[in-house]
């Protein structure tokens, strides 16, 4: 249907604008104020243009950090974060992709019962177990550690929803020529399925990134000692300064920071997430 | 190369569902057995059976001379085409054909040395670099059908290769098979629900129906000499016409077996004009006047009984839709039945 409605197109570009000028407006600002020596915003005026202090401020917050917060240089928090992020990703796809394909094509007693039992953990996100789970990381040692930060996030339901719905749409006969020609169920996994889950591994891959990177509750928890500290939980500690006015120039420079690695992760994954919606290699 | 031989086969499903009841069957080194039957026969899942990809319940298959039943596929050294090809989407042609090879440890000249001659007999020489989804149906069937030859195998199993194609391709591949099978000797056996497919392909041709065999032998045979009343229907294309005994005893000096109640009388043996010999003499009104080309089909119903019956005549019959005609049959012709047991009664 195309139609040339010069005003029905200046209406839509002008909802689709003000939309976008809505989105952008608070990151812009949020960058703009991360150029700015540390007294601009005392003055009460919130500058509109880039200032001059941007490789100064963020050289400060990389290296140095606010100690005063007792938070650690950024580039360290940057780090774990990093650490974080992608173990959980990398995890949860490795386990999920596993038990999706023991329960799709495998037969074993309770089969069915494994799978909705994995489904329901669905119902219970990490604030409703968090308490449990705390306990258990505790006795266990793992405060202050990266295991301690990645393992209780592992276990994921949804990727191995996902998957198993991907596994379903594989027709039996892919796997029963594979078996005459002589594949065992490690080979057929290796050689066939985990090819043909390419594209699903990647959309999965940036989804689960960036929830691992978005993660707050839980290193605030779990992590009492600064060189475990994630970088969304301490630009919480950078803003809550006890007596002194928060230092927004660097508070955002931390910010603009924390944002860019889930940004790059999508511009550079996007081809492969994208051609994983479009095309199917069935 | 190798023999099957299927002795005493019985396969049970969980729910005491018994899709084949104690079947036996041998299948000679180097012979197209075709299996043919309606859906749900058990054609596919005897097939199955002898690919190991299905649990034998009771009885043994044997692969020249060695039981087979606890086998793995791979080990059992078959192949097997599939119908919707099951070919690896993520692997070039070429991959395709080298897979099963490598898995076997064949040394890389020899997988090279194999491909190309594949390739070279099936014609797919200029796709061997494209991925299946870039090939016609055709092309797809080819590189099947490339997959099982490169291997060696001591058997080839088709389960209805051909079903996903259209009627011209069928045809065409049709004769392919069959050559190729002539040309290298390997014992095949072949699923089908196509009747025409399994007249033309089969060697000797197995008839299935509810989990049992009800006929084997050549494909022609079957056609003259049908043993079931199941066969009668099923060969044969139209089908066999079958009429109450007891509509035909005032139309000719009829001399059938005790026991006969159901006569069956093949469409190309119904003729216009009085043959030599005895014979039955039936009229009728035509309703619909078929021409297939060669020849024509009459649907005609009979006086008394009002029963539909079919002909096949000449192309070019003087008949109208509508018009009267007279039908002889020679008794030679006619195929006696018991429709209680079902079985032919001479």
């Amino acid at each position: 249907m195309i139609e040339n409605r010069p005003f029905l197109a200046f209406l839509t570009h002008l909802v689709l604008i003000i939309g976008v000028v809505i989105v952008v407006f608070p990151v812009y600002l949020a960058f703009v104020a991360s150029t700015h020596g540390s007294g601009d915003f005392m003055r009460g005026l919130v500058p509109l243009l880039p200032g001059p202090h941007l490789l100064e401020n963020y050289g400060f917050m990389l290296n140095e950090g606010i100690s005063t917060a007792g938070a650690p240089p950024l580039s360290i928090m940057l780090l774990n974060s990093l650490v974080m992020a992608i173990s959980i990703a990398v995890g949860k796809i490795a386990i999920s992709i596993l038990s999706a394909y023991a329960i799709v094509f495998f037969k074993f007693p309770f089969r069915l019962l494994a799978f909705w039992i994995i489904f329901i953990t669905l119902m219970l996100p990490v604030e409703v177990r968090i308490i449990p789970t705390f306990k258990v990381v505790a006795d266990l040692g793992m405060l202050n550690s990266y295991p301690g930060l990645i393992i209780p996030l592992i276990a994921s339901a949804t990727a191995t929803f996902l998957f198993r719905q991907f596994f379903l749409t594989v027709p039996d006969e892919l796997m029963e020529a594979a078996r005459v020609d002589g594949a065992g169920p490690m080979k057929f996994f290796r050689d066939i399925l985990l090819p043909l889950s390419r594209t699903n591994i990647a959309a999965l891959f940036v989804i689960l990134f960036i929830y691992g990177w978005v993660q707050y509750l839980w290193p605030l928890l779990v992590t009492t000692d600064s060189r475990y500290y994630t970088v969304v939980m301490g630009i919480k500690r950078l803003a809550a300064t006890a007596d002194a006015e928060p230092q927004w120039n660097f508070v955002m420079a931390a910010v603009i920071l924390a944002m860019l690695p889930p940004v790059l992760v999508v511009i550079l994954m996007q081809r492969l997430f994208v051609k994983g919606l479009v095309e199917t290699e069935k | 190369m190798a023999s099957i031989d299927i002795s005493g086969v019985k396969k049970v499903y969980a729910g005491a569902v018994t899709a084949i009841h104690s079947l036996d069957l041998a299948i000679p080194d180097g012979e197209l057995v075709v299996l043919v039957g309606p859906s749900g026969c058990g054609k596919s899942t005897l097939l199955r059976m002898i690919a190991g990809l299905e649990a034998i319940t009771e009885g043994t298959i044997s692969i020249d001379g060695t039981v087979v039943n606890t086998k793995e596929p791979a080990e059992r050294d078959i192949a097997m085409v599939f119908q919707n090809y099951a070919l690896y989407p993520h692997m070039t042609v070429r991959g395709n054909l080298e897979y099963g090879l490598k898995n076997r440890g064949t040394p890389r000249a020899e997988i090279d040395r194999r491909v190309t001659e594949a390739a070279r007999i099936l014609e797919i020489e200029p796709f061997l670099d494209r991925r299946p989804r870039q090939l016609s149906g055709g092309q797809r069937q080819r590189v099947a059908m490339g997959r099982a030859i490169v291997r060696q195998p001591k058997a080839f199993l088709f389960d209805e290769p051909l079903s996903n194609l259209d009627a011209k391709l069928r045809g065409q591949m049709r004769i392919e098979i069959k050559r190729l099978q002539r040309n290298l000797a390997t014992t095949s056996v072949y699923v089908t629900h196509d009747q025409l497919e399994a007249m033309t392909l089969a060697d000797r041709l197995v008839v299935m129906n509810g989990g049992r065999i009800e006929q084997v032998g050549a494909p022609l045979a079957l056609y003259e000499r049908p043993e079931t009343l199941f066969v009668a229907g099923f060969i044969g294309s139209p089908p066999m016409n079958l009429i109450d005994i007891d509509d035909l005893r005032d139309k000719g000096p009829l001399a059938l077996p005790d026991g006969t109640d159901l006569v069956g009388i093949r469409p190309d043996t119904i003729q216009l004009s009085p043959p030599n010999g005895p014979h039955l003499m039936l009229e009728a009104t035509v309703e619909l006047y078929e021409p297939i080309g060669g020849e024509s089909h009459l649907h005609m119903r009979l006086d008394g009984s009002g029963q539909l019956i079919v002909a096949a005549v000449p192309a070019r019959t003087a008949v109208t839709e509508g018009g009267r005609a007279t039908l002889y049959v020679s008794m030679t012709d006619l195929h006696p039945f018991n429709r209680e047991t079902g079985q032919r009664t001479d």
